[in-house]
């Protein structure tokens, strides 16, 4: 049976989540599905999916869960004994480590949950850290829930809490988290201005200096200011590499490939992104990351003419996503599967846009995610003739950014109707 | 590709120098743990005249590999060999940075050596490495050396951006089916396998009939998802439903005077066949949220790589639009029955895509004509333009060789010459690599593999854990 059989099957109901994930997980192509004419159309919707594998996955999958509800349950135990005997702290620590397991497991408006709860219980004492604390990871959940101005309330409370308390580190992870508020918002001189603050409170803090500096270099890069970016990014890259960060080597290398890009190396550019796919094996999470790289190489390729390596990193990034239960993440690489059909003038191209947008909508995805399927939806169309198409998908992701407040987006789309309108 | 057991005793021959003299002198590159002293490993090669560097980490070897022209890779995997395999391959392959890859583990598995050369690895040696072992790899890789077969002349006709090319008895009576439908407007149903190339037979069909200057649409009923597949035919109002953003005009419109050619038609759902055919049998279709009759004119074309026939009979497809589309059936055969088409398809494909890389590509090597000739082609023709193409991109010469083949391809080609007695396969191997190949076919559904192999699945899923595969 085909995915997009199977999963109109499902009920949209909360408990069925992780199967959903497993469908998706489990599904495959054959060889020769492969290379029938719709291969090349390939989405998770067209990929086949036996009753089988999934009966054979779903002890697991059930003892998966198990482990999850015990975990939570027991912080509960643990927080209810310890707020019996009076330890406040130790209540609220267990609280805040089930809000890390849900986080975890993707689960953020349940994580949100148990940091409310554990919120409640730090404002009453008088050592102000778990607080602040929980300020911060609520403000940095609720940047990834994409509500940034409650974010950005969050963060100045820790940040303020933090300063009152003279807690350095506290107070660089404030601004951090700050400056990440306002890059989300398009905000790009706010941003700067809290990276900066956190650097120069940093000092000689080595790893955490190549963080700030590292989003510092992304910023000069997305403003245009190559030079800037490549120094401070090369100057990340010595903290990182000092440090020995995997993780942070490899979004280092990572965006150093962007550098290069933009300063037209593409060879440098791809034995950047390379070597970062050999730091990113060694870090926390390697497939989001790897994902992540692929789908810049796929990116690159796709500017350089090189479809083919483009497809074929995508496929691979399609791949990874798909077996380690990064379905959010198919959304990008649908996109760009459809430019790269835009740009070969095949129409029927639209069904990786198509799967993009059903994915934001099952997924339940942030909403500025489906406007950026849009925008390159919108290109697609106009590439293709189909004039009211392209506007009627770029005025719809319009919305959307105007809705956020996000400027960038909105001149992104000003930019594409005003080109539109010439060709018309 | 051979492991290296640690019971064979030690060459005690002088080297004969294999690097190639200072023009093609031989360079490889090693990374990762301690194997055996670097000094040593360095020694080893200098005695056949080989260059050996070493790298202690991967990221330094990234660069370095980027820098600098490589014959080889020596890679020294850690506690997860499987996945360093997959990620070397991976990078040598993508990266396009050198064709070989010469693995060392600690105690290999059964299920990594038969990974490895599904992979195409030169060579997989065991940990710590010895001075035979090594340099037989050596001198495994400085042996592949090829002779060209020369590209035959290739009479093409083209078709639009396509081209019919072959000249076997199987094509010719397709030929002639083509020419029978030539200058008629009559329906035809295309059957054959997936790349037997069904779309290049629909649009000569076309452009041979009384419409050739009108268009030809062409739908893959497969792409598209189901729910949207209605609008894709028929066209849609605004606001038709959710998405609906704009008025669209759908394909059956989009081909009046035309051809409309529905590919993979099997794929249509029962309530879209029935349509299909009111829309052929009364010549009107209406838009998705529009009340107005709008009159088509189109010549079908459809195409399946299923028995459609067999479909009617299940239920699965509507027996009256089946003879509505079926006036004509021509079906198309499988490349590897169409004998030395497939030389000049290589030939036809080499020469095209050269053109569009702008490389000058003049033969192939007789290996890679041998590997050629003995795959199964589960892709037809599209596989093959698809394996060419991957080629043509990599080849760095005139002549394709093996070292230009896809790494899944690689690995068919490595039947060592000197396999001595204790290098034959015992029982169980030879069960291993059979299973891994059917695994590979499938895209490794167990269901799917267990019925190929005639074995129950819970057999297949025991013997996979049991060989590691």
């Amino acid at each position: 049976m085909k995915v997009e059989q199977a999963l109109r099957l499902l009920p949209s109901l909360e408990a069925m989540a992780p199967l959903r994930s497993l469908l998706l997980s489990v599904s495959r192509t054959d060889e020769r599905t492969r290379w029938a004419s719709a291969g090349h159309y390939l989405t998770v919707g067209k990929r086949s999916v036996e009753a089988d594998d999934l009966r054979e996955r779903l002890d697991a999958l059930l003892g998966q869960i198990t482990a999850h509800l015990r975990g939570l349950y027991r912080t509960v135990v643990e927080a209810i004994e310890a707020h019996g005997r009076g330890d406040a702290p130790a209540a609220i620590a267990a609280l805040r480590r089930a809000g890390g397991l849900e986080e975890r497991a993707g689960r953020f408006r349940q994580a949100e949950a148990w940091y409310e709860v554990a919120l409640e219980l730090a404002v009453e004492l008088s050592d102000r850290s778990a607080e602040l604390d929980l300020l911060r990871v609520r403000g940095a959940l609720t940047r990834t829930l994409g509500r940034y101005s409650e974010a950005a309330r969050h963060c100045q409370r820790s940040l303020a809490l933090a300063e009152a308390e003279f807690n350095e580190g506290a107070v660089i992870d404030a601004c951090e988290e700050l400056g990440n508020i306002n890059r989300a918002m398009g905000e790009w001189d706010g941003a700067r201005a809290w990276y900066e603050r956190g650097l120069s409170l940093n000092g000689t803090l080595g790893v955490r200096t190549g963080w700030l500096l590292l989003r510092l270099g992304d910023l000069a890069r997305g403003r245009g200011d190559v030079e800037a970016a490549a120094d401070l990014i090369g100057r990340a890259r010595e903290h990182m590499e000092a440090g020995g960060d995997s993780a942070g080597m490899a979004q280092t290398l990572s965006a150093m490939g962007q550098v290069h890009v933009a300063q037209g190396h593409l060879t440098a550019a791809s034995a950047a992104y390379r070597e970062a796919l050999a730091w990113a094996r060694h870090g926390p999470e390697p497939a989001n990351l790897e994902v992540d790289i692929r789908i810049r190489l796929a990116d690159l390729a796709l500017e350089s003419g090189r479809w083919m390596e483009a497809e074929s990193d995508l496929r691979q990034a399609e791949q990874s996503a798909l077996a380690h239960g990064l379905a959010h993440r198919l959304v990008e690489i649908y996109t760009l599967l459809g430019r790269l059909s835009g740009r070969g003038g095949e129409e029927t191209g639209f069904v990786f846009f198509e799967q993009a947008l059903e994915l934001c909508r099952a997924l339940e995805l942030d909403e500025l995610l489906m406007a950026d399927v849009c925008v390159a939806y919108g290109q697609f169309h106009g590439a293709l003739g189909n004039i009211d198409s392209s506007r009627a998908y770029l005025e719809r992701a319009g919305e959307t950014y105007q809705e956020r407040a996000q400027v960038g987006g909105v001149e992104r789309v000003h930019a594409e109707l005003s080109r539109l309108a010439v060709a018309v | 590709m051979t492991t290296s057991p640690e019971s064979r005793p030690v060459e005690a021959v002088k080297p004969v120098p294999v690097g190639g003299g200072a023009s093609r002198k031989l360079r490889i590159l090693g990374v990762g743990g301690e194997v055996a002293p670097a000094s040593q490993l360095r020694r080893w090669a200098s005695e056949l005249d080989v260059e050996f560097e070493w790298s202690p980490d991967v990221p330094q070897a990234v660069r370095l590999l980027a820098d600098e022209r490589w014959s080889a890779v020596l890679a020294v995997f850690g506690d997860r060999p499987d996945e360093e395999l997959s990620w070397w391959a991976d990078t040598l392959r993508v990266a396009n940075i050198t064709q070989h890859l010469i693995a060392v583990a600690d105690r290999p598995s059964m299920g990594l050596a038969l990974r490895a050369e599904r992979l195409g690895v030169a060579d997989l040696l065991t940990r710590p490495v010895r001075r035979d072992a090594f340099q037989a790899a050596l001198r495994r890789i400085a042996s592949e050396t090829e002779t060209a077969y020369p590209f035959p002349i290739v009479q093409s006709h083209a078709v639009g951006p396509y081209a019919l090319v072959g000249e076997s008895p199987v094509m010719l009576e397709v030929y002639k089916l083509l020419a029978r439908v030539a200058g008629t407007t009559v329906t035809v149903l295309l059957q054959g396998e997936s790349g037997t190339g069904k779309e290049v037979i629909a649009r000569a069909v076309h452009l041979s009939g009384p419409r050739a200057a009108k268009p030809f649409v062409a739908v893959n009923c497969a792409a598209i998802p189901e729910n949207l597949l209605e609008s894709e035919l028929f066209g849609h109002e605004k606001g038709a439903f959710t998405g609906a953003v704009a008025r669209k005009i759908g394909r059956f419109q989009q081909a009046t005077g035309g051809t409309l050619f529905l590919d993979e038609v099997a794929d249509l759902s029962l309530t879209l066949q029935a349509k299909i055919l009111r829309a052929v049998q009364e010549r009107e279709i209406e838009r998705l949220g529009g009340g107005e009759a709008i009159p088509v004119d189109v010549r079908l074309i459809a195409a399946t790589n299923r028995d459609l026939r067999a479909a009617t009979d299940s239920g699965r497809f509507r027996e009256d639009l089946y003879y509505r589309l079926a006036v004509m059936i021509i079906e198309l055969p499988r490349l590897v029955d169409r004998g030395d088409d497939l030389v000049l398809l290589a030939a036809y494909f080499a020469n095209h895509l050269a053109e569009r890389y702008g490389k000058r590509i003049t033969a192939m090597s007789h290996r890679v004509l041998d590997v050629l000739r003995s795959r199964p082609w589960t892709g037809n023709v599209r596989e093959l333009r698809n394996v060419i193409e991957r080629m043509v991109v990599v080849a760095r010469h005139e002549m394709l060789s093996v070292e230009d083949l896809p790494p899944d391809l690689r690995g068919e080609d490595r039947v060592p010459a000197d396999r001595t007695r204790g290098d034959l396969l015992t029982l169980a191997e030879a069960e291993a690599r059979h299973i891994a190949r059917v695994l590979s076919q499938t895209g490794g559904q167990v269901g799917s593999t267990a019925e190929i192999l005639g074995i129950h699945r819970n057999t297949l899923t025991r013997k996979i854990r049991e060989y590691g595969l």
